[in-house]
C-alpha cells in the first residue's frame, strides 16, 4: 500500500488510485470542476493542477537523505493535474504553495473571460462551483476588456433539460454522465477553441430516464431544470434530507423547499443505495402530490356530506364507529407507503386492542418500470417493512384479496385503511363503498376519501420521521422536511430563512400549514380511546420497541441508521464500512 | 481638569464629583436654550423638496415599459427587516428573467437602502417619496403596481448614485 | 339632617379640588408642559394644532390612545397584566387624599357655620407615614407590569424599578425624619402651620431637601434616574408590553406621580398652600373662601414651577449608569440622610 504526503499529511492509499481519489477519500479536497468520482477522467478543466515531487534516488538505487535523515524530494518543473496521475510510494502533492495558487487563479482568469456576468439571473448562483472557486481562487481581477463570447441560450436539451452555450466552461461532465452512466449517448462538443459548444446530436433530445443528474452535476448554471428554472433563490430554500418513496430503492433525496412547498428533489450521497443520481421519475412524479390537493383538516361524513373537524371529534367519531362491529367484522389495511412505525402500530393496534387477524397489506407493482440503474418494479418505498413488521392475517384472518367476498356475503362491515392509494383499484373501491364503515388514513383527497366515513389527515413522509425498508432490506431513516401543525415546534430552525424570521403577521409565511398528524400519533389516540396507555412520544419511542420485538431489527437505532447510511436488516451489529462522501459544492465558500 | 491621574473618577476635581454645580452649568445651558429662535417647519403648509441624496421608500425603475429587475433576490436576502418578496418567472426578454411577484411590506421597511446598494442591476431605488399612509397592514404591501416608477422620474437619485456609489 | 348636608358639600368642595388637581394638574398640565418645555429646549415650537398654543394636545393624546388596540402578549399572564397600570395610577391618585391644599374657610351650611378646607383628609395624623407606604405601593404595579408580560425587557425594567424604589424609599423617608422633628407631627397640615412666614422648611433643611429632591426623582422614575424605561436599552422598560389605555395609564400614572412628588416638595418644604406674608396686606381675612382661593393658587403656582423644573432636569441631565444610580443611594444619599438627622437633633438640642 504506497504512502502518499499531501500539504504535509500522510495517507495510506492503494495504487490504483489517482491524487484526487485518494484525497478525497481522506477528506482532503483538491479544486477541481471537471471531475467526478462515478465519472472517467477527462482532466480538461486544469483546476487541479497541484505540485508533484517523488523522493530522489542516488545511484545505487537507494533513497537520498538530507542531513535530518529525511528523503529529498525532486519536483517535477511543471505541475500536474492530480485527477489523472496516479499514486506512487513515497509522493509528495503541494496543493497550497504559490505555484499552484498561481496556476489556479491563472485558470480562473481562463476560464471567466466567456463566462457571463449573469449570476443575478442564474438558477445556480449560490450553488455554483465556478462562483465558490471565484471567492476561494481568483484575485478577482480581469484584464480581458474585448466583448465576451455570444453562444446559443435556451437550448432545450429535452422538456426537463435547458442549456445555455454561454455559461458553459466545457468541463464535459455531462457528455461522459450521457455515456458512461445513463448509457445514452448524444452529447458531444462541437467547434473548436472559445466557440466550442455542445450540442445534442440531431434530431436526438437527451430524454434518459436519468437525464435531470445532469443538471445536479454541472458545475456551471448552464443546464437547468425546466421544472424549477427561477422557481425560487437556493439561498432561499431549505434543504431536508429525506428518502424517494417513488420506488423500493429508497434513494437518499434532499428535499428543496420554499414557503413549505417543495420545490425540487435533488439526489443525496449514498454510495450503498444509489451513489449520487436518481432517476427522473422520482424527481418529477410525486412532488406535487405533497404541495396540492392535501386534507388539511380531519373530516368526518355527515349526513353525505363532509365536514372539517377537530382531532378529538373525529377520533371519536372513529370509536363510536368501530365500538359497534365485532372484532372479525373490522379489517385493517396497512399501507407500503407508510413507515415501519405507523404500520407497526397498525397491527398492535388491530392485534392487541381490537383483537382481530383481518390485517394485511396491499403489494404494488408496475411491470417494466425496472431497468437496471435505480427502478425497481415495486413502486412502494416500504414493502420489505411491513413483511418484516408481520402486517399479514394469520390462518384464519381475512387477506385483502377476500375483502370483495366478505363484504358482499356481510361478513366484513368496517375497514381501516392506512393506505390512500387503494382508491386506484376500481374493484376494491366498490367493495368498499359496501361497508358499514370506512375510517382512511390520507392525506391526499382521492376516490377513496370520498367514500369513507372519517377521514384522517395524514402527514406525508415528508412531513414524518420513520423508517423504510427498502428492496435490498436496507433500513433507512428520514427525518421531516417540511413544517406540519405537528412538528411546527422542532421544525422552524431546520427551515428556509422566512420560515425561520418569519411572523405570524407576514404574507409570505401564510404559507399553507396542514392541521396533519403521523398516522401512529393517531393511531395511539384512537387505541387510548379504546382504554390502551400508550405513551410514544416521538417516533423514535415507537422504533425502539420495534427493534425490541422484530428480531432482525434489533440493534438498530435513528442514531446508527444516520451514521452508518442505514443498516441491513439482521446485520446491525456488522454495518458497512463509512465513506466520506463526496460533495460537488458547497453553499457557502470556506 | 487634572491630568495626572489614571481614571476618569479620579481626575475629576472636587466640584466636578459633588456634580450639583455640574448640574447647575448643564440646566442653564438648557435654560437659554429656550429663549433662542426656532428651527420647525410648518410642515403640511411648507413642505420639504429631498435631494438626490434622500432615502424616501424605495421603488423599482420602470424603463421603456419593463421593469429593470430581473429578479435576482438579492435585495430580499440583504434586507435586514425582510421587507422585500420576489418571485421570479420566466420572459421571452432578452434577461430571461423577470420578478412575477414584488413586493414590499412598507411597516417592515426601514429605508436603509441596502436593497439598491447591492443591486446589480440599478433596477431598485430610493426615490424622494416621504408621505406614505396606509389605512391597513394590507393596504402597507405594496406591490408591482405601486413599485414601478417610471425612469425619468428618478433621474435625480440615478445620477447621484452614479457619482457616489 | 344638616349633618348631612354638611357631609355632602364639604366631600363635594374636597373632591372638586382633588379633582381639578388630578385631572388638569397631573395628568394635562404636566403632558403639555412637558412637551412644550422639551421642545423649548431643542428649540423647537411643540404642539401648536389642537386648540390655542396646542394646549388640547395631552386631551386629545388621551382619546387616541383609547381608541387603540389592546393587545396583550401571547403568554402573559393577564389578570397581573391588566392590574399593573390600575396599580400605578391608583397609587398615585390615592397620595392626593393627605396633601392640604388650602387654609379652612368658613362656610355657611344649612344654617351653621363650620369649618372646610381643601383637600380629602389633610388633617389625618400620620399623613406623611401615608405617603411613604402609599409610595411603596406604586412599585408593586411596575414590578407586576414588568413580571407579567412575559417580555424581557419588561421584566428587566420591572426588576430596576423595584430596586431602585426601595433603595431610594429609604433616604427620602431619612430626609423627611428632619422635618419631623422640627414639627414634632406627622400630620400634613400641621407641616404646612409649622412654616409660617419665610421660615419654610427649605432654609431649616437645605440638606435634606436636596436629599428628599434627588430620591423624588428616583422614585418618580423620572429621567436622570429612568432606567425602569431606559429606551436604548430595555425598548420601553416595563411598559413596552403595554398598548392604547393601559400603556395611557402608564403614561397618566408617571406624571400623576410627577405631581404628587411636586405637590408633596411644595408642601414639606416650600410651606404649602401658606403665603409668605401677612393675608391682611392683600386685604383678606381669615377663614374666607377668597383667602382659601388664593392659597389654593398660590400652591397650584409652586406646584408647576416644580414640574417645570422636574421637566427642566429630565430635558438636561443624562440618564444614570445602573451601578452609578445604586452607589448614588446607598453610598452618598443614604450617609447623607442620616447625617442629617444626626445634625438636626444635635442643632435642636442646642437650641433648646
Amino acid at each position: 500500500m504506497p504512502h502518499i504526503v499531501i500539504d504535509g499529511t500522510r495517507i495510506e492509499t492503494s495504487p490504483d488510485k489517482t491524487i484526487i481519489q485518494a484525497a478525497t477519500e481522506n477528506g482532503i479536497n483538491i479544486s477541481h470542476f471537471c471531475w467526478h468520482p462515478e465519472l472517467s477522467v477527462s482532466g480538461n478543466c486544469r483546476m487541479c493542477l497541484v505540485e508533484i515531487g517523488l523522493p530522489k534516488r542516488l545511484a545505487d538505487g537507494s533513497f537520498d537523505k538530507d542531513s535530518d535523515g529525511k528523503p529529498v524530494i525532486g519536483f517535477f518543473p511543471k505541475l500536474q493535474i492530480a485527477c489523472s496521475t496516479q499514486v506512487s510510494e513515497g509522493m509528495h502533492i503541494n496543493t497550497k504553495t504559490d505555484k499552484v495558487i498561481k496556476a489556479q487563479e491563472s485558470v480562473m482568469e481562463f476560464l471567466l473571460i466567456n463566462h457571463p456576468l449573469d449570476c443575478p439571473i442564474c438558477d445556480e448562483a449560490g450553488q455554483c462551483k465556478l462562483q465558490e472557486y471565484e471567492y476561494r481562487h481568483s484575485n478577482g481581477q480581469s484584464r480581458f476588456e474585448e466583448e465576451k463570447n455570444h453562444k446559443e441560450k435556451r437550448v432545450k436539451w429535452s422538456n426537463e433539460i435547458f442549456y445555455d452555450g454561454e455559461r458553459c466552461i466545457s468541463c464535459s461532465r455531462c457528455i461522459r454522465f450521457a455515456r458512461e452512466v445513463a448509457k445514452q449517448d448524444v452529447l458531444a462538443f462541437v467547434n473548436r477553441g472559445d466557440k466550442v459548444t455542445i450540442k445534442v446530436s440531431e434530431g436526438k433530445e437527451f430524454n434518459n430516464d436519468y437525464s435531470m443528474n445532469v443538471i445536479d452535476i454541472c458545475p456551471v448554471g448552464a443546464l437547468t431544470s425546466g421544472d424549477f428554472r427561477f422557481s425560487s433563490r437556493v439561498w432561499d430554500m431549505s434543504f431536508n434530507d429525506s428518502i424517494c418513496p417513488g420506488c423500493a430503492r429508497g434513494c437518499n433525496i434532499k428535499i428543496g423547499s420554499r414557503a413549505n412547498k417543495v420545490l425540487r428533489v435533488e439526489p443525496r450521497n449514498n454510495m450503498f443505495v444509489n451513489k449520487y443520481w436518481m432517476c427522473d421519475y422520482g424527481r418529477l412524479s410525486w412532488y406535487e402530490n405533497i404541495n396540492e390537493c392535501r386534507i388539511n383538516e380531519p373530516q368526518i361524513r355527515v349526513n353525505g356530506s363532509y365536514e372539517d373537524c377537530s382531532w378529538d371529534q373525529a377520533v371519536d367519531a372513529a370509536y363510536q364507529g368501530l365500538k359497534k362491529y365485532q372484532p372479525n367484522e373490522i379489517m385493517f389495511i396497512g399501507s407500503a407507503y407508510s413507515s415501519n412505525e405507523d404500520n407497526f402500530l397498525l397491527k398492535k393496534f388491530a392485534k392487541k386492542i381490537i383483537k382481530t387477524n383481518n390485517i394485511d397489506f396491499q403489494k404494488y407493482s408496475k411491470d417494466g418500470f425496472e431497468d437496471n440503474k435505480l427502478k425497481v418494479n415495486d413502486t412502494t418505498p416500504n414493502t420489505n417493512g411491513l413483511t418484516e413488521i408481520g402486517v399479514a392475517p394469520d390462518q384464519n384472518g381475512y387477506k385483502i384479496n377476500d375483502i370483495a367476498k366478505k363484504i358482499a356475503v356481510g361478513q366484513l362491515k368496517a375497514v381501516y385503511i392506512l393506505d390512500d392509494s387503494l382508491g386506484q383499484f376500481p374493484e376494491l373501491l366498490e367493495s368498499f363503498a359496501k361497508a358499514e364503515f370506512i375510517i382512511v388514513h390520507a392525506s391526499n383527497k382521492s376516490k377513496l376519501t370520498e367514500i369513507a366515513n372519517v377521514v384522517f389527515a395524514t402527514s406525508t413522509f415528508a412531513e414524518c420521521e420513520g423508517t423504510f425498508v427498502n428492496f435490498e432490506k436496507r433500513v433507512q431513516h428520514f427525518k421531516p422536511a417540511l413544517i406540519s401543525n405537528e412538528n411546527i415546534s422542532t421544525m422552524g430552525a431546520k427551515m428556509d430563512r422566512l420560515e425561520k424570521f418569519g411572523s405570524h403577521n407576514d404574507r409570505w409565511s401564510l404559507r399553507n400549514i396542514h392541521n396533519s398528524r403521523q398516522s401512529w400519533r393517531i393511531i395511539m389516540q384512537l387505541a387510548n380511546k379504546f382504554g390502551a396507555a400508550w405513551t410514544y412520544k416521538s417516533s423514535s419511542n415507537v422504533f425502539d420497541e420495534i427493534t425490541d420485538q422484530i428480531q432482525s431489527l434489533s440493534g438498530m437505532s435513528y442514531k446508527l441508521l444516520d451514521e452508518y447510511q442505514g443498516l441491513v436488516l439482521g446485520k446491525a451489529g456488522s454495518p458497512d464500512k463509512k465513506v466520506i462522501a463526496y460533495q460537488s459544492y458547497t453553499m457557502k465558500p470556506n | 481638569m487634572n491630568t495626572n491621574k489614571n481614571t476618569e473618577a479620579q481626575r475629576l476635581t472636587f466640584a466636578e464629583k459633588l456634580y450639583l454645580p455640574e448640574l447647575a452649568k448643564g440646566m442653564s445651558i438648557t435654560f437659554r436654550e429656550m429663549f433662542k429662535p426656532k428651527f420647525t417647519r410648518q410642515y403640511p403648509e411648507q413642505r420639504w423638496d429631498p435631494t438626490g441624496s434622500y432615502r424616501g421608500r424605495p421603488v423599482l425603475v420602470l424603463e421603456e415599459g419593463k421593469e429593470r429587475c430581473v429578479a435576482c433576490g438579492l435585495c430580499s436576502l440583504v434586507c435586514p427587516a425582510m421587507a422585500i418578496e420576489v418571485q421570479a418567472a420566466e420572459t421571452e426578454n432578452e434577461k430571461e428573467r423577470y420578478p412575477e411577484k414584488f413586493e414590499i411590506n412598507m411597516l417592515r421597511c426601514i429605508y436603509c437602502g441596502f436593497c439598491e446598494e447591492v443591486c446589480p442591476e440599478e433596477a431598485i431605488v430610493m426615490s424622494k417619496d416621504y408621505e406614505l399612509l396606509f389605512s391597513s397592514q394590507k393596504d402597507a404591501i405594496y406591490g408591482k403596481d405601486r413599485l414601478l416608477v417610471p425612469v425619468e422620474q428618478l433621474q435625480d437619485r440615478l445620477d447621484f448614485l452614479k457619482e457616489y456609489k | 339632617m344638616n349633618e348631612i348636608i354638611f357631609v355632602t358639600v364639604s366631600a363635594l368642595i374636597k373632591s372638586i379640588a382633588v379633582v381639578l388637581c388630578i385631572v388638569l394638574l397631573s395628568a394635562a398640565v404636566s403632558v403639555y408642559i412637558e412637551r412644550k418645555v422639551s421642545a423649548f429646549i431643542q428649540n423647537r415650537i411643540g404642539p401648536n394644532r389642537v386648540g390655542p398654543f396646542g394646549t388640547l394636545q395631552p386631551i386629545v393624546d388621551v382619546i387616541k390612545l383609547l381608541f387603540k388596540e389592546d393587545v396583550v402578549p401571547a403568554g402573559a399572564d393577564y389578570q397581573f397584566h391588566r392590574l399593573g397600570p390600575v396599580l400605578s395610577l391608583g397609587v398615585a391618585i390615592v397620595v392626593y387624599a393627605v396633601i392640604p391644599f388650602s387654609s379652612p374657610f368658613m362656610m355657611n351650611i344649612a344654617g351653621v357655620d363650620r369649618l372646610i378646607q381643601f383637600g380629602i383628609a389633610p388633617n389625618i395624623n400620620i399623613g406623611i407615614l401615608y405617603i411613604l407606604a402609599m409610595t411603596s405601593v406604586g412599585v408593586y404595579g411596575i414590578t407586576l407590569a414588568g413580571w407579567s408580560s412575559n417580555s424581557k425587557y419588561s421584566l428587566l425594567g420591572g426588576l430596576r424599578s423595584s430596586a431602585q424604589m426601595i433603595s431610594y424609599e429609604l433616604s427620602m423617608g431619612l430626609a423627611i425624619v428632619g422635618i419631623l422633628m422640627i414639627t414634632g407631627s406627622f400630620s400634613m397640615n400641621d407641616i404646612v402651620m409649622h412654616q409660617q412666614g419665610w421660615k419654610i422648611n427649605l432654609l431649616l433643611q437645605p440638606l435634606g431637601f436636596i436629599i428628599f429632591l434627588v430620591s423624588a426623582f428616583a422614585e418618580t422614575n423620572r429621567a436622570p434616574f429612568d432606567l425602569p424605561e431606559a429606551e436604548p436599552e430595555l425598548v420601553g422598560g416595563y411598559n413596552t408590553e403595554y398598548t392604547g389605555m393601559k400603556f395611557g395609564m402608564f403614561f397618566l400614572a408617571e406624571y400623576s406621580n410627577m405631581a404628587v412628588s411636586s405637590a408633596m416638595i411644595c408642601t414639606l418644604y416650600f410651606g404649602g398652600w401658606m403665603l409668605p406674608f401677612s393675608p391682611s396686606l392683600i386685604g383678606l381675612h381669615e377663614n374666607t373662601l377668597a383667602l382659601s382661593l388664593v392659597q389654593f393658587a398660590w400652591l397650584l403656582l409652586k406646584v408647576i414651577f416644580c414640574i417645570f423644573f422636574f421637566v427642566w432636569v429630565r430635558w438636561s441631565i443624562p440618564r444614570f449608569r445602573y451601578d452609578q444610580l445604586m452607589r448614588l443611594g446607598w453610598k452618598v444619599l443614604l450617609p447623607l440622610a442620616i447625617f442629617n438627622v444626626v445634625a438636626t437633633a444635635i442643632v435642636m438640642y442646642i437650641i433648646k
